[in-house]
């Protein structure tokens, strides 16, 4: 019989101390593992707001815990403040666990093949519960994850926290800015979208301009002398696997080298020459617990609502444009916005010097700041030319960037170009978002745009004889025609015509709506 | 800290109410977004339609004489075609299959002189299978017309809408006789069937107008002086009989300086002898 007798002390507990004292001490020893040493009286005194006894008993968990054991226990107060960090670095580190968790969701309903891509688009916009949700808020936090990085490379710049000791911090943030570009890049082919396609073949075609192995660069990226199965394959294998698995790497080292050093102080709060992150005086000393972690869980709640709301309630969505097809290259094609002022450069000149070179210089120069700009004062008097460059840099890069996009040197033919702005390739524009019953069957004259019927073709018919004005001179005389006809039951064909010269030139294009295509939607 | 506590809760409180109302909006908005797609598809569709199709199938479907059969066409969506070919599956697989693979064999009770290509990647054709579904889309919404009753949708042209094979006029150039001919259907079809294309604005084959022929005769005034040639090789004896001839059996005689084969050599089977006779009474002003 003593094979089945099992001891187990927590019976010899109650029997000596009863029930409910037995369990209390149970649980309470069940959460202190749990939080590796807070126990449940030191949590509620802690979400109380009461100052830690001494020795305090909320640094324990930083000692024994995994993941606490990674953050610092305690900040100086004067970077507890929204200046000088602005939380940028908290947020890149929440942007990337947000992408990953709403790509891990995109991931189980997408397939990366030129086959189904685009179909599995649709689905998870039209299919999936939620998934347009995922989508929108993948695409949006992608955009916002690239400004945010920026933002804090720009704040560590201006606050001269690159300086002695932080250079490699610097250099491992630089590294991770570039892997911030190029996940968001990588992802934007996969939808395979006219968009899409067309946006990464104009970055891909710099890699074309590296000197000596642009063919090689050029084949190793696309895949293949163009996009197809090949390229959109590398691109997810980039996106989702090694992207973020050297992004988590670098990140890693990034927030080691953080802690190492300690978060920069203010300028004005140091010595010159002199870095006291480290030596943080008793009364100066903001504990993590609580007040570290309900900035940080502060900070998140307000930006997940905002990212909530604003694909919601704000009716922000990632575009998606018709399918991708490699023989019809859309009027204006654009590289992503983080990427237009390498657009910009190019039609300054030589593809090679403006393509590769200038912009290797400039992100080389960007990693090797730190060990060349050795000034030993952190305070903005004593910087004027670095914040002077900096300020200069930015109007530089804005104005690269305008110069990137088409309203800069870009020629094609005026009445292609007035067309393209009533319907264009790359995104949905006014003929198509009208209301279908606006679009009455008829032919409309852009000269007498104020006697159409309806408020929609009195809209398109003005934007079309505005867009004509601007061409006056190239197009001499030209008037607009809009010829609406009903197609099929449910389907309009709407012809847009430039005529011009006296009637001699024409220029005619030809698009389909349908009462319920719900474009920009 | 308190603030941010309440601001905080706050937020959270707000986002989950509104993703609740977002997931009871869900099933409807998913539903709003595929009919959306489905519209898109047909758009797409129609563009490529456009650029492919009309060509055979006419600009609305109405099908071209002698070339393809309408397919906006009550026929194709009340069932009659389907079971006219033994089709056991769906409209929607029998539209995409067609448009897919063309048809290699002319279908049952038809004898449509020219084969349909095939259209998908998949059978070597042009279009993605995304894009043969977007036309199958297009075609299919031609019989809502039909559903709906909505007459000023449905195929005008009563004319083309069999699917019936044409009563083609054969290449016998005496029989069967033909019909009174109009000058004025002529010229159109002359038009519709590309014939202009070779014998008015190139050199491929002889001008049919005197201003640009070096002879500076027309073709109605031509045909009679070549049966009387001495290279004359047909068998016409006069100039309608001539022309009859060179329309359907193109290489009995081929005017000096030209090559024999490149005219088209199938008109007698894609014409009707109404047709024949209209372009021969057009071709036959032209002096």
């Amino acid at each position: 019989m003593s094979l089945f007798r099992i001891h187990a002390p927590i019976l010899d507990d109650i029997r000596s101390d009863g029930l409910m004292p037995t369990l209390i001490a149970k649980t309470d020893e069940v959460v202190t593992r749990l939080t590796a040493g807070l126990n449940v009286e030191e949590i509620r005194s802690v979400l109380r707001g009461d100052p830690p006894k001494r020795p305090n008993p909320r640094v324990k968990p930083h000692a024994d815990g995994f993941w606490m054991h990674m953050r610092p226990t305690y900040f100086h107060e004067k970077v507890m403040t929204l200046y000088p960090t602005f939380r940028l670095g908290w947020l890149s580190v929440y942007f990337l666990v947000f992408e990953t968790i709403t790509g891990l969701v995109l991931m189980l309903w997408y397939t990366p093949s030129p086959l189904t891509a685009f179909e599995d688009m649709q689905n998870i916009m039209s299919n999936v519960p939620l998934g347009l949700m995922m989508r929108d808020l993948h695409r949006l936090g992608a955009e916002f994850m690239v400004m945010v990085v920026l933002l804090h490379m720009l704040r560590t710049f201006i606050t001269g926290s690159y300086k002695k000791p932080r250079q490699f911090t610097w250099f491992t943030g630089g590294v991770l800015l570039l892997l911030t570009l190029f996940l968001s890049f990588s992802g934007y082919l996969l939808p395979w979208d006219q968009l899409s396609l067309w946006a990464v073949t104009i970055g891909a075609s710099m890699a074309e301009a590296t000197p000596v192995i642009g063919r090689e660069v050029n084949l190793l990226v696309r895949g293949g002398p163009d996009f197809g199965a090949n390229g959109l394959l590398r691109f997810y294998l980039l996106h989702v696997f090694a992207l973020p698995l050297i992004a988590f790497i670098f990140l890693g080292v990034h927030y080691y080298k953080v802690i190492i050093h300690g978060h920069s102080l203010p300028p004005k709060e140091e010595e010159i020459g002199v870095d006291t992150a480290r030596k943080v005086p008793m009364e100066k000393r903001s504990y993590f617990l609580p007040d570290v972690l309900t900035k940080e869980i502060y900070w998140v709640v307000i930006w997940t609502a905002l990212l909530i709301l604003m694909v919601t309630v704000g009716n922000w969505h990632a575009p998606l444009e018709p399918h991708a097809d490699s023989q019809v290259t859309p009027l204006h094609t654009t590289a992503p916005w983080y990427f237009l002022w390498l657009q910009g450069m190019l039609k300054l000149g030589d593809k090679v010097f403006w393509g590769v070179v200038a912009p290797g210089i400039l992100v080389n120069f960007v990693f090797v700041l730190p060990y060349l700009e050795v000034g030993p004062s952190r305070r903005y008097i004593h910087r004027r030319v670095g914040l002077s460059v900096c300020a200069i840099s930015i109007i530089v890069f804005s104005w690269l960037t305008y110069m990137g996009t088409p309203y800069h040197a870009v020629s094609s033919s005026p009445d292609q170009e007035v067309v393209a702005a009533l319907v264009p390739q790359t995104h949905p524009g006014p003929v198509r978002t009208a209301s279908y019953d606006e679009l009455v069957p008829g032919e409309y004259s852009s000269d007498k745009w104020n006697s159409a019927p309806t408020d929609n073709l009195r809209e398109i018919m003005e934007t079309f004889d505005h867009e004509i004005n601007k061409y006056g001179n190239e197009l001499p005389g030209a008037v607009g025609i809009m010829n609406i006809v009903d197609w099929q039951v449910g389907l309009k064909k709407v012809t847009l015509s430039v005529v011009w010269n006296n009637g001699e030139d024409t220029f005619t294009q030809n698009v389909y709506v349908h009462e319920d295509s719900k474009h920009g939607h | 800290m308190t603030w941010r506590t309440v601001v905080g809760t706050l937020a959270t409180f707000v986002t989950t109410i509104v993703v609740a109302f977002w997931l009871i909006n869900e099933p409807a908005r998913m539903k709003e977004a595929e009919d959306g797609f489905a519209g898109r598809s047909m758009e797409a569709g129609a563009a490529i339609y456009e650029n492919n199709c009309t060509r055979c199938h006419g600009p609305a479907g109405g099908g071209l004489v002698g070339l393809a059969p309408a397919i906006n066409n009550p026929a194709l969506f009340d069932g009659s075609r389907l079971a006219e070919v033994g089709w056991a599956g769906s409209l929607h697989d029998f539209v995409y299959s067609t448009i897919s693979g063309g048809r290699p064999l002319a279908s049952s009770g038809t004898t449509w002189p020219q084969r349909m290509p095939t259209w998908s990647t998949e059978y070597g054709g042009p279009l993605r299978h995304d894009q043969v579904r977007d036309v199958t889309a297009f075609v299919l919404n031609w019989g809502r017309a039909y559903e709906e009753g909505i007459t000023a949708l449905q195929n005008p042209e009563t004319a083309t809408t069999s699917m019936e094979p044409i009563d083609a006029v054969g290449i016998d150039i005496n029989t069967p006789e033909l019909p009174p001919g109009n000058p004025d259907d002529g010229e159109a079809l002359t038009v519709s069937l590309g014939c202009t294309a070779c014998h008015i604005q190139t050199e491929v084959g002889p001008a049919w107008l005197a201003e640009n022929h070096p002879d500076g005769t027309g073709i109605g005034t031509r045909s009679g002086e070549r049966i009387d040639a001495a290279d004359y090789t047909g068998a016409a004896t006069t100039a309608e009989q001539y022309l009859r001839e060179s329309i359907v059996r193109t290489n009995d005689y081929v005017v000096e300086g030209y090559e024999p084969g490149i005219m088209v050599a199938t008109y007698g089977e894609t014409l009707t002898a109404q047709n024949l006779s209209d372009i021969i009474s057009y071709l036959i002003t032209l002096k």
